[in-house]
């Protein structure tokens, strides 16, 4: 029998011989990676039960480049917007834009509508027709404002470059380097790996810093004492994720804390003393944040928070520009 | 045998050295060529990934010519955040933020990290070892500051006409830069 199988000539044989390796060669090169890089898609849906606030309002801001919002007295919703801040009606119309020098990197209206619109290292004062009637500068030359908040004890300035709240009187005078490390009262020291340092009042009288480092939410006096700290390192729902969480905090009206993480983007409600509550937002509601956290820079990703006082949760998508207005349901 | 002999070497001894010879500096002259003509090319330009683009999809560990990628991860320190929990280092839930093996996100330990100051560390890259599989540029970039990225090491590169991690680079990172300034490096943001 094997003499009737026909042998193949050098040519064919080696003709199939190149096909062969041809065919191997492109196979190779078509075989994928090997597994998902990085995955944390177990994180990115939200149990619908822990939900307790929806959307009431939405819309996406005119100015490209938005960093920090604010609740004014009168019920406008101050955006720091590219190259100055703009004020939104409750609809989302806009009602006002004063320009700055340079970008605003965030904004705060004090209880007097006085507005606070902060630049990388000074912040710009405007009273409430939009003139502006005072400037306040940083002292030290690595400042990166990223945080303000007013009360009627001064005015403190979140300083990410130099990792400290610098507190000013209410006449503009330096007084005070709030949140640095202190063995005597115990603070740990503000651990800012990015630019992401925010400062919040508390009903409580005390203010609320992100501690984004150690993944805590430290309070001080406002004279500069540390009262004590919470937070959580995890992935899961009640825990700040990542290397520096939260981003963003802010204070309702009744005392309970509002965060918001970058990477995972979500927002969530904490009692006083720091147990998780329940979710205002979940990952689910920004696709595009969380696209843009792992598709370009982490630096640019992230959400903005305020709280009015109706208690409802103002939202800044940093990555689209977008402001939600988030009520309670449940 | 010896009567046909004749007729099947009609190549004389001394025509088969001289074809021999011809062989030989043709073969020469070809091998030569295929070897300078890329380095001419690269005389001028070189592949580079653009960290903007890149998507750290992982071909680039996979795709190279060379056993061991000449794609390697690189530290911007000035855009290092230098955290405790370093995305790019630790895997996502670590048991404990110690360098325990299960703990490490890079599947060859390439990354060294230093403690400097409380809360602070240093991370550096192990050439040696990265395989450029972009696990900790992921990380680092949708968690942290974004310092890990990755380039092509010219001291590994072949310069390949048509680079084989260009071709199924879905990012489309991949282009010729001037040998002169054959990296693109990140900056630290404005």
């Amino acid at each position: 029998m094997s003499g009737n199988v026909p042998k193949p000539d050098r040519r064919t044989f080696l003709g199939a011989l190149g096909a062969g390796g041809l065919a191997a060669g492109l196979q190779a090169q078509a075989t994928p990676a090997a597994g998902p890089p990085y995955d944390v898609s177990k994180f990115e849906t939200t149990d619908p039960r822990l939900v307790a606030y929806a959307c009431a309002a939405t819309w996406v801001c005119r100015a490209a480049g938005v960093r920090g919002i604010a609740a004014g007295p009168d019920g406008r919703i101050w955006v720091a917007a590219g190259l100055g801040v703009a004020a939104h009606r409750p609809d989302g119309a806009l009602d006002a834009e004063w320009p700055l020098p340079e970008r605003s990197t965030a904004v705060a209206v004090g209880p007097d509508a006085m507005v606070y619109a902060a630049t990388r290292s000074a912040i710009h004062l405007f009273d409430p027709a939009g003139r502006r009637v005072g400037l306040l500068e940083s002292p030290a030359p690595k400042a990166w404002f990223t945080g303000v908040t007013v009360t009627s004890e001064g005015v403190f300035v979140a300083d990410s470059g130099n990792r400290v709240i610098l507190r000013f009187d209410p006449q503009g005078k330096l007084d005070g380097r709030i949140g640095e490390k202190n063995g005597a009262n115990g603070a740990p020291g503000l651990a800012v790996p990015s630019p992401y340092l925010t400062v919040v009042r508390h009903p409580d009288g005390n203010l609320r810093v992100n501690n984004t480092g150690r993944h805590k939410v430290d309070a001080y006096t406002p004279s500069g004492g540390f009262a004590g700290a919470w937070g959580e390192t995890s992935f899961a729902i009640h825990g700040f994720c990542g290397c520096c969480n939260p981003v963003s905090i802010a204070a309702l009206p009744d005392g309970r804390i509002v965060t918001a993480e970058k990477g995972l983007p979500r927002v969530k409600v904490h009692s006083v003393d720091g147990r998780f509550e329940s979710v205002v937002a979940g990952v689910e509601m920004f696709p595009e944040n969380a696209k843009a956290g792992s598709r370009t820079e982490g630096l640019h990703s992230g959400l903005g928070l305020a709280a009015d006082e109706r208690g409802r949760v103002l939202i800044l998508d940093y990555v689209t520009g977008r402001v939600r207005v988030m009520q309670r349901i449940a | 045998m010896n009567a046909s002999a004749p007729n099947e070497s009609p190549v004389s001894r001394r025509d088969f050295f001289r074809n021999g010879a011809r062989v030989a500096a043709v073969g020469g002259l070809a091998a030569l060529g295929g070897g300078v003509v890329p380095k001419a090319g690269a005389g001028t330009t070189v592949w580079q990934i653009d960290p903007a683009k890149c998507l750290h999809c992982g071909n680039c560990a996979t795709h190279c010519v060379l056993e061991q990628s000449a794609v390697k991860c690189v530290q911007s320190f000035p855009i290092c955040g230098y955290c405790q929990l370093c995305p790019g280092f630790f895997t996502p839930e670590p048991n404990a933020l110690t360098t325990a093996a299960e703990n490490q996100l890079c599947p060859t330990a390439a990354i060294r990290r230093r403690y400097i100051e409380d809360p602070y560390y240093e991370y550096t890259i192990d050439e040696g070892l990265c395989i450029g599989c972009s696990k900790c540029v992921e990380g680092c970039i949708r968690f942290g500051n974004g310092s890990l990225y990755l380039q092509i090491r010219h001291d590994r590169c072949v310069n390949c006409n048509e680079c084989s991690i260009s071709r199924v680079c879905p990012g489309d990172a991949f282009r010729r830069v001037p040998a002169s300034s054959p990296y693109l490096l990140k900056t630290q943001p404005a």
